[in-house]
């Protein structure tokens, strides 16, 4: 095995058996076989970090050609400052971020744990259903969960009203509509961080399970001692992966909110989406874009660090 | 023995729980597109349909060029799926087995791409596919996306298992690298391949910022685009079944895609250990 299913991390490549010397062909046969992707790779990914840069550096609205910029030098960016609407969306953004993040952690490891260890029926069915929430294209099931936040006749309400629960805005209130679109995102994507930590759980070797037990530790000395500690790189990759999905949401907010109400909702990507294509405003947005680039190029950063260090 | 099935019951209790939350939005979807207007309006609202009725998905293909844009999702989910498998294997395999200078360095600037979030780019690719007379076709929606570093460390991962002999034997027959890779290759990382192919077309079927932001023309419009659409009719109870019906159809693919390869595709997932 060449790879570690921990996390996914391929072993380094150097490592790899190579019989054959590297004969002249095959660095043609290199060229060949990766041009494709590298071409596209290339000129829509790269090509574009460089261009949100030097747009974000203009004053230009998108509609017009590229002679049509005007150079604002740093002037966007010391806008975006000023600007209370990107201020309110990256306000909404981070806690957007923290709180998909606070709840995934302990839900996973809960679902992960309970799909890995016992012996028994109807695991299949849970993950079938955890995943096929994952399958299901976002803009149609938001939809879904727009009727089932529906006040007074929606489901949820009606559930509640059973118990004596009522009056919770949801999407309607400024207080609880991002805790809303929250609990959305995280409904739909655990399935997938799920079979991530049924995947970290796999790696703990048996034998400390059996060492742990002829020592006499139970199910909940064996959980929090040995269990959680050994998911520590699993879950800094969960969370990794949660915040790169979580700093980018665009379609939920566009369906169920459009920012609102009061702006509550209104995080970076719907934000840059709008100032763009709506305001043809593409310098600002492309300093609101490259923004959201370093905030999550810092964050990964952090989290490959912290992951490094459990190595 | 009491406290043993105690414990065998509340654990009983936890699970249906855990099936009954992901499953209800799916239900709710389904119950509510089988309803009549009337019993949408109903007070309180009804849990199952009374008189279950198809009437909602007959009226989403009137309101709405369903079934075209059911065929344009079709079209360029296919075709970038397709892309991605091709470009995919071969560049796995360069990375996997090949040696030259470098090669560690651009593969991981490769796989890198894949965290980069489309909302980041989307105005100079809107600009790129624009200038190159594309916005607002078929292949401006697919262009940006034929290949991705997902598909390229997937691939490596899997190749790099590939025994060298194999391929060394193959070279000593005679067989050309292409031939290597789409007659001994492929064939052994068919699991990866189903994994990555069930990913980029769940992937391509629900894109909806980038087609939403490049095409103008309803005739083009994927399945999801055309779905939000029906948003205006969703602030009205009496519609709400169009809107579900719609929201079922536009689901349909992904699921079927799903089922047929769960077993496959979570393995994958669960080895790749990355989300493209």
């Amino acid at each position: 095995m060449t790879t570690d299913v921990h996390t996914g991390t391929p072993a380094a490549p150097g490592r790899t058996r190579r019989p054959a010397p590297a004969r002249p062909s095959e660095r043609r046969w290199a060229a060949i076989f990766l041009s494709p992707a590298m071409l596209v790779i290339g000129i829509f990914m790269v090509v574009p970090i460089l261009l949100t840069v030097w747009i974000s550096l203009h004053e230009w609205s998108m509609f017009t050609s590229l002679g049509d910029m005007t150079w604002r030098g740093l002037d966007n960016y010391a806008g975006l400052w000023s600007d209370a609407g990107f201020r309110n969306s990256l306000r909404n953004t981070v806690l957007y971020v923290l709180l998909v993040v606070v709840l995934t952690i302990p839900l996973s490891v809960l679902l992960g744990l309970l799909l890995y260890f016992p012996t028994m029926r109807g695991k299949a069915a849970i993950r079938t259903a955890l995943f096929a929430t994952y399958v299901v294209p976002t803009v149609a099931i938001a939809m879904v969960w727009g009727a089932l936040y529906a006040p007074t006749y929606g489901p949820f309400d009606q559930i509640l009203g059973a118990v004596g629960i009522t009056g919770i805005g949801w999407l309607s209130s400024p207080d609880t509509a991002l805790i809303s679109l929250v609990v959305f995102h995280v409904w739909q994507m655990i399935g997938y961080y799920t079979v991530l930590v049924v995947a970290g759980l796999t790696q703990i070797p048996g034998e400390l399970y059996e060492a742990a037990r002829v020592d006499g530790a139970g199910f909940w000395r064996q959980t929090t001692s040995l269990t959680l500690p050994m998911l520590g790189r699993t879950m800094t990759f969960v969370v990794l992966i949660a915040v790169v999905n979580a700093i980018q949401v665009f379609d939920p907010i566009y369906i169920l909110t459009q920012g609102g109400p009061a702006g509550s909702t209104e995080v970076l990507s719907f934000t840059i989406q709008r100032t763009a294509f709506e305001y043809g405003l593409a310098g600002q947005a492309s300093a609101m874009a490259f923004s959201l680039f370093l905030l999550m190029v810092a964050v990964g950063a952090a989290l490959m660090v912290a992951m490094r260090r459990r190595r | 023995m009491i406290t043993r099935r105690l414990q065998r019951v509340s654990l009983r209790v936890t699970l249906a729980m855990v099936l009954l939350v992901p499953a209800f939005p799916l239900f709710w979807m389904l119950s509510s597109s089988l309803k009549s207007p009337q019993e949408l309006m109903r007070t309180p609202p009804t849990w199952l349909p009374s008189e279950p009725t198809l009437d909602a998905y007959r009226t989403v293909f009137d309101v709405l060029p369903f079934g075209r844009a059911f065929a344009n999702s079709l079209l360029v989910s296919g075709v970038a799926t397709l892309s991605v498998l091709v470009t995919s294997i071969l560049a796995g395999y360069v990375f996997a087995k090949y040696r030259f200078r470098g090669r560690d360095a651009l593969f991981w600037a490769m796989v890198a791409t894949m965290f980069l979030p489309p909302i980041v780019t989307l105005v100079p690719l809107y600009w790129l596919v624009s200038q190159l007379g594309l916005s607002d076709s078929y292949l401006g929606v697919m262009l940006p996306w034929l290949a991705n570093g997902f598909g390229i460390f997937l691939m490596r991962q899997f190749i790099a298992d590939v025994p060298d002999d194999l391929i060394d034997a193959a070279r000593l027959d005679g067989a050309g690298e292409l031939r290597i890779v789409t007659r001994v290759v492929a064939p052994l990382v068919l699991p990866a391949i189903v994994t990555l192919g069930v990913f980029a077309f769940v992937f391509y079927w629900n894109n909806f910022i980038w087609p939403l932001s490049i095409l103008q023309s309803t005739e083009k419009f994927p399945v999801v685009l055309m779905l939000s659409q029906l948003l205006s009719y969703s602030t009205s109870v009496q519609y709400q079944n169009v809107v579900m019906a719609g929201a079922a159809i536009a689901s349909i693919p992904t699921i079927v895609v799903f089922l047929l390869t769960q077993r496959v595709f979570v393995a994958g997932i669960a080895r790749s250990g990355v989300k493209g």
